[in-house]
């Protein structure tokens, strides 16, 4: 999952392609190799479980955390994957990772297979920072930093803060959420902010609609494109306990479908106060302000539908 | 609703994070200096191997719900084996050493068959005996019957009460009014020497709703019922079935196709539903149902014709003289005749014919075909229940698998099929009673002469029919009123007084059947129960002992147990110590006869007690078991309840090709084709795994082996000794058009439906349950508990259903049932299908009885012939000792779906057939999910119909026998038992309706 070192050269053969979208780079920040390092090592910690984790963990100064909780949070509950907060299915793969891989190849760069995974984007992220700061001529240099302009406002930027603020109660996220987004904000301040929306998000579904059939709408539920929010089993639990239906154990659409069938008044009404909190969320996090604010529209949105569907359930 | 506050990242203060980054960078340089990897990459997960048996007795490990706090428990572990479906796959109780209680199931790496392994089921039986609904001490009906009401009584009631109707019933002639009606067994052979005990032929088994038809066409082969395909070493792997997820033996099998596929082996699936086997294959074929037999003979015809046939083989262990004397008999005898005779046999098979007849593409077939052609001998192939158990001639589709084996030599090869007895070890037992000297006509009919097993599932019409009464009707886990065709009908019979004088069920769980017993008796599940069992899984021989774990571990700890009734819940008991104490009480001081074959050798006048039983069986019995034993300071019986299994042998090999050893040859007959018959007495040996008996000659000289390159070796256990390509059985018992593999259309064929009717698969499983006998397991139902009708999209396009979870109705040809669509590709056009295991129910007014996860509250309603159903409530939450039934989150339990369907008794093998010809409409407007109609005369006269196409043994017997004395029948009766009595002392070979029943021959 996580590139080999030096996968950017410095000098690449080919100029970069002229981007309309990406304004003049700024240059980059004066603290070298240890900036992209502590990218890679907040990356390194969504990929790999602890004990082995434990060095860089130790680095960052964070509390080790239990192999199960690392499960719970990066592989089951919330995997770190650009495509499923991106992506029209919410699923790993697909038009979401099609992007991301996109953004390697224009590099001439071959695709990992998890390309779309935070890891890699926070590591390719560091490696065109790296290369950028040791490039020979000022073309070479403007053409990675564009590309680590695109990286951070098109694949990270647009995803990342509401994926840390659903990681952040769980006991994995310890202080890495917090981090991470430290790091995200920094890394975004160093280069001038997109003109326009990602692209994911420009080019997203239609937000949930009053008319979808039953199972469409509850399957849209976990795609946070079309919500603007993002739903774990956590949070189902917690739902389960809110309104006193029984929670069934598995997929998020099949829990979600069980709760219906037991009580849809109150299941809509819970999850139109989950887009609600959401919408908050997004609010309050202003870190790329063109994407925050559509995310909470589209999470205000998603609670208007919901509240009304309820009222009518 | 209560309302809670999403909790946000929590501000922190702004790190440091250039000073982050150094230490980041001065860490991973540091890490790196020494040689260390410091970004590791993902995980790379071991696995954790299984507790080493010499720590069974003191196994320790972290209780997780303790965690974070490390506390240990500390585990006895105690072999069982799992009572779910037939595999018997091995468990390991972990048995707390505190409490005594078993804490859960993993599997039993000792285990030869599973290896440690298990599927959902085997974990699960810890919901089994755990659940809280389960019964747990003796029940007498206190209504009238069926009505709902119980009240609890002792074993000693129990046992008297029906001890006294059985000693009445034995002494006054009556033997045939008492019969035992098994589920799936479980065990070798215990039940049937219970019954020979008593002089009853009262065995009755579900095998003909089950396999029947599978093994009917390898014992014509083979004289053996079953297959036992060396999967682990075959090249090509050749399915009829869904064999890595369900059926028997699916898990030793899956893992052993997997561990085949990994080394390249290539696998075939002929399914017509996109199973999870299906899935895995390297070919999946979906025919038309009911033409898989037309596709293994054009199979067969691209093996002759390439050139790729066995003709070594063939010459030596094919009957093929008997062949071209009955049907060629003009014909130069030699084998150059046959070979030519074999190719014209089957040279209409082209891939075009059986494209047509299967709607798979002819190119497809001739690829798939010439795989198999390229296997050689290392071809294993398995038909079960699938298309053998669907369609009217379906014991043609096991036939005609096996005849690809047969073809290509790859019979009892590394890789190829075996006959299962040589893969199997059936301990003889401390007491072997004899046979009964009385028939069942109401299991073993005239009209079914060549049926493979008990006609079981046609037990209410012959009441009907009058053809005899029931005293006393055991069903031992088992439930005929949801698991046989026609249920309404046994429900009829099973609640008339008249027809069953009294009925006990011994179960460990309602069902929907116990609800019209007089006694319902507890039995116990894996964990609380003796069986041995041993099944064909690979090439050899193993025995497997299941016993109560909580009694094994006592005895560890140095308690004694002498009633396993000590260490179960409530008053579970084990049907081994109950059948030996019943029959004492039948027979209190020996003079029937009975008490005899359940008396201590070691102490004459004493009751065996189970510790004998098995303690005699594992020292006498199973080779190389005493020296393991031996070795580790055990007796056989300690070093059993310590493992759990034995393999006895490996690498069986080629079985028929042995020598028969020189002792066995005395005053020998040898026929013009190379039977042989000796004079010699047949040794006694350990294994009494059950094989085909051949006739003796007219001298009474047994059939011994058949001579084969000058030496006489043991063959297969059929008439000629030989594999039977031409089976003389069917061809003398009326069925001469049936004599050789070949492929008869279907009941459900194109040309015997109406043009709007479509096939119903009613016959598959879901990996995760196991009919209803898993269905007290919490996990299980949590996994599985509703079954839709599959259906094509282009079929709900056509018929207006619109989206999955649409109601349909389906109709048979005696009622209809109405289910939730599901629109799927995986299921071909033209063909429905809906898993059996769902639909279960309690009758309103019940309420004795907890419905648990599975089963809905249902009315039913009888006016005359037409009975209807109606769900009035659905499974919901509820308040137990278990607090997981308040998280049932589900309510859809599905459709029973047998209710709706007729018996369908195929004329030969005598399975019923479960495919069904149906209507399938959108539900019309008062339709409810899980409705049931059904019209039992209408049911009737199916029945009758199916019947007038038997070719009774009364008209078509050639020795005036009921039937071949050769085949396998579970319970054999004595020889003199054979013989067709007069009509007026027996029911008509005509049948009840004897203008029904043809008599043209």
């Amino acid at each position: 999952m996580t590139p080999a070192a030096g996968v950017v050269t410095a000098d690449p053969a080919e100029p970069a392609a002229a981007d309309p979208a990406a304004a003049e780079p700024a240059a980059a920040e004066p603290e070298g190799a240890d900036r992209w390092e502590l990218l890679r090592a907040l990356g390194a910690l969504a990929a790999t479980p602890p004990p082995a984790s434990r060095p860089v963990s130790e680095a960052l100064g964070l509390p080790p955390s239990a192999p199960a909780d690392h499960t719970r949070l990066f592989v089951q509950d919330l995997p770190p994957h650009a495509s499923i907060h991106l992506g029209p299915e919410g699923k790993l793969g697909g038009e979401g990772a099609d992007r991301v891989a996109g953004l390697w190849r224009a590099l001439s760069l071959e695709p990992p297979p998890d390309a779309d995974h935070l890891a890699s984007l926070l590591w390719l992220c560091a490696e065109l920072g790296a290369a950028a700061g040791s490039c020979r001529t000022a073309v070479a240099q403007r053409r990675l930093e564009h590309a680590r302009s695109v990286l951070l406002w098109e694949h990270l930027a647009s995803w990342l803060p509401g994926y840390l603020a659903a990681a952040a109660p769980y006991p994995a996220a310890g202080g890495w959420s917090g981090l991470t987004l430290a790091a995200l904000r920094r890394e975004l301040a160093t280069t001038a902010a997109a003109a326009v929306l990602p692209a994911a998000l420009r080019d997203a579904p239609a937000p949930v609609d009053p008319h979808e059939r039953a199972g469409d709408l509850l399957q849209a539920m976990t795609v946070p494109v079309r919500t603007g929010f993002v739903l774990t089993a956590r949070d189902l639990a917690r739902a389960g306990a809110d309104i006193g239906v029984g929670v069934r154990v598995g997929e998020r659409r099949f829990a979600l479908q069980a709760m219906a069938d037991q009580d849809p008044r109150a299941t809509l009404s819970w999850l139109a106060g989950h887009a609600r909190r959401w919408a908050g969320v997004h609010a309050a996090q202003p870190i790329a302000s063109l994407a925050s604010e559509w995310w909470a529209q589209r999470a205000a949105a998603t609670a208007a539908t919901l509240e009304r569907l309820a009222g009518d359930a | 609703m209560a309302r809670r506050r999403t909790r946000q990242p929590t501000p922190a203060p702004t790190p440091d994070l250039g000073a982050l980054g150094e230490r980041v960078s001065a860490a991973r340089a540091a890490a790196e200096a020494r040689g260390d990897t410091f970004y590791q990459g993902p995980s790379q997960t071991l696995l954790a191997s299984f507790p080493p048996p010499e720590r069974w007795d003191e196994w320790a490990e972290l209780d997780s719900r303790a965690w974070p706090e490390r506390v240990e428990r500390r585990s006895m572990l105690v072999p069982t084996t799992c009572f779910n479906c037939e595999s018997a796959c091995g468990l390991l109780a972990y048995v707390d050493r505190d409490t005594l209680q078993v804490r859960k199931f993993e599997g039993n790496p000792a285990h030869p068959g599973s290896r440690g392994r298990n599927c959902a089921k085997g974990p699960a039986t810890i919901n089994q005996v755990t659940d809280p609904d389960r019964i747990l001490y003796p029940l007498k009906r206190a209504g009238a019957r069926g009505e709902g009401t119980w009240e609890r009584a002792t074993w000693d009631e129990a046992l008297d009460a029906i001890a006294s109707r059985l000693r009445a019933a034995i002494t006054e002639g009556r033997h045939n009014e008492i019969m035992i009606h098994i589920g799936r067994p479980g065990e070798d052979g215990f039940t049937e020497r219970v019954l020979a005990s008593w002089g009853v032929d009262g065995h009755n088994s579900h095998t003909n709703v089950c396999s029947s038809g599978g093994r009917t066409g390898f014992q014509f082969w083979t004289g053996i019922d079953r297959p036992s395909p060396d999967h682990a070493n075959a090249k090509v792997i050749y399915l009829i079935s869904a064999h890595l997820e369900t059926g028997h033996y699916f898990n030793p099998h899956a893992q052993r196709i997997t561990e085949a596929r990994a080394r390249g082996a290539k696998v075939i699936v002929l399914d017509t539903r996109l199973s999870n086997t299906a899935t895995h294959a390297d070919h999946w074929l979906s025919p038309r149902p009911g033409s898989e037999a037309a596709i293994n003979l054009a199979v067969a015809r691209h093996i002759i014709v390439s050139g790729r046939a066995n003709w070594d083989f063939i010459r030596d262990w094919w009957n093929w003289q008997e062949y071209l004397a009955a049907c060629r008999p003009a014909s130069p005898q030699t084998f150059e005749t046959f070979q030519e005779a074999l190719a014209e046999e089957y040279d209409g098979y082209t891939f075009d014919l059986a494209a047509a007849e299967s709607g798979v593409d002819a190119a497809v077939l001739a690829e798939v075909a010439e795989l198999v052609a390229g296997a050689g001998t290392a071809f294993s192939c398995h038909s079960w229940r699938s298309a053998a158990a669907g369609n009217l001639g379906g014991w043609q589709v096991s036939r005609t698998v096996f005849f690809l084996a047969a073809l290509l030599g790859a019979v009892a090869t590394p890789g190829g099929t075996f006959p299962n007895a040589y893969n199997k070890f059936v301990p003889r037992p401390i007491h072997v009673p004899p046979h009964p000297k009385v028939w069942q006509d109401l299991s073993w009919p005239l009209e079914f002469p060549l049926a493979q097993n008990e006609m079981s599932f046609l037990l209410p019409h012959f009441l009907q029919d009058g053809r005899g009464r029931l005293d006393t009707y055991f069903t031992r886990v088992y439930n005929p009123v949801w698991t046989n065709p026609d249920g309404v009908s046994w429900m009829e019979v099973l609640a008339d007084p008249e027809k069953v004088g009294c009925f006990v069920a011994l179960t460990p769980t309602w069902n929907e059947s116990a609800y019209f017993a007089d006694w319902v008796l507890p039995m116990g599940h894996s964990s609380e129960r003796h069986d041995t069992h041993s099944y064909e899984q690979y090439d050899g021989q193993w025995v497997g002992f299941r016993q109560p774990v909580l009694r094994a571990a006592r005895e560890r700890l140095g308690q004694e147990v002498t009633d396993t009734r000590q260490v179960n819940p409530g008053e579970v008991w084990e049907e081994n110590e109950f059948y030996i104490e019943l029959s004492w009480r039948i027979d209190p001081d020996g003079s029937l006869g009975i008490r005899q074959y359940h008396e201590s050798r070691a102490n004459p006048g004493q009751k065996l007690t189970v510790d004998e039983y098995y303690g005699w069986m594992f020292e006498h019995s199973v080779p190389g078991l005493p020296e393991a034993a031996a070795a580790e300071g055990l007796t056989p019986l300690q070093y059993m309840r310590r493992y759990g299994a034995f393999e006895v042998t490996r690498g069986q090999g080629a079985v028929y090709a042995q020598p028969v050893p020189e002792e066995e040859l005395a005053d020998l007959h040898v026929t013009p084709t190379g039977r042989v018959y000796t004079g010699a007495p047949k040794p006694d040996g350990p294994n009494i795994a059950p094989v085909g008996a051949p006739a003796p000659d007219d001298e009474g000289r047994r059939a011994v082996g058949v001579m084969v390159g000058g030496t006489v070796r043991r063959g297969f256990p059929t008439p000629s000794g030989r594999l039977e390509y031409w089976s003389s059985t069917l061809a003398a018992w009326g069925w001469p058009e049936h004599a050789l593999p070949g492929y008869i259309r279907s009941h459900v064929h194109p040309d015997n439906m109406a043009p709007d009717q479509m096939v119903l698969l009613s016959t598959f499983r879901l990996p995760t349950q196991i009919h209803t006998r898993s269905a007290n397991s919490k996990w299980l139902d949590e996994l599985s508990h509703t079954n839709p009708v599959w259906i094509h999209p282009t079929d709900a396009a056509r018929l207006g259903i619109a989206r999955t979870g649409d109601l349909l109705r389906v109709a048979t040809d005696i009622g209809y049932f109405v289910a939730k669509a599901w629109i799927t590709e995986g299921i071909r056009p033209g063909v429905v299908a809906c898993s059996h295991h769902m639909g279960r129910w309690k009758l309103v007014g019940h309420d004795a009885v907890a419905s648990g996860g599975m089963m809905a509250t249902v009315s039913l309603h009888e006016d005359g012939d037409n009975w209807s159903m109606r769900t009035r409530e659905r499974v919901r939450p509820y308040e137990s000792s278990d607090p997981d039934t308040r998280r049932i989150w589900w309510s859809d339990t599905g459709v029973h779906q047998n209710l709706t369907f007729p018996v369908h008794p195929d004329p030969i093998s005598g399975m019923h057939c479960w495919h069904q010809a149906v209507r399938v409409t959108p539900a019309t407007p008062g339709d409810r999910h899980g409705d049931i109609a059904v019209d039992t005369a209408r049911a009737r006269e199916v029945y009758h119909r199916w019947l007038a196409g038997t070719r009774p043994a009364g008209s078509y017997s050639p020795d005036a026998t009921r039937r071949p004395a050769w085949l396998m029948r579970p319970l054999k009766p004595a020889a003199d038992t054979f013989a067709i009595p007069e009509p007026a002392a027996a029911f008509s070979a005509a049948g009840a309706d004897p203008g029904a029943v043809r008599t043209d021959r």
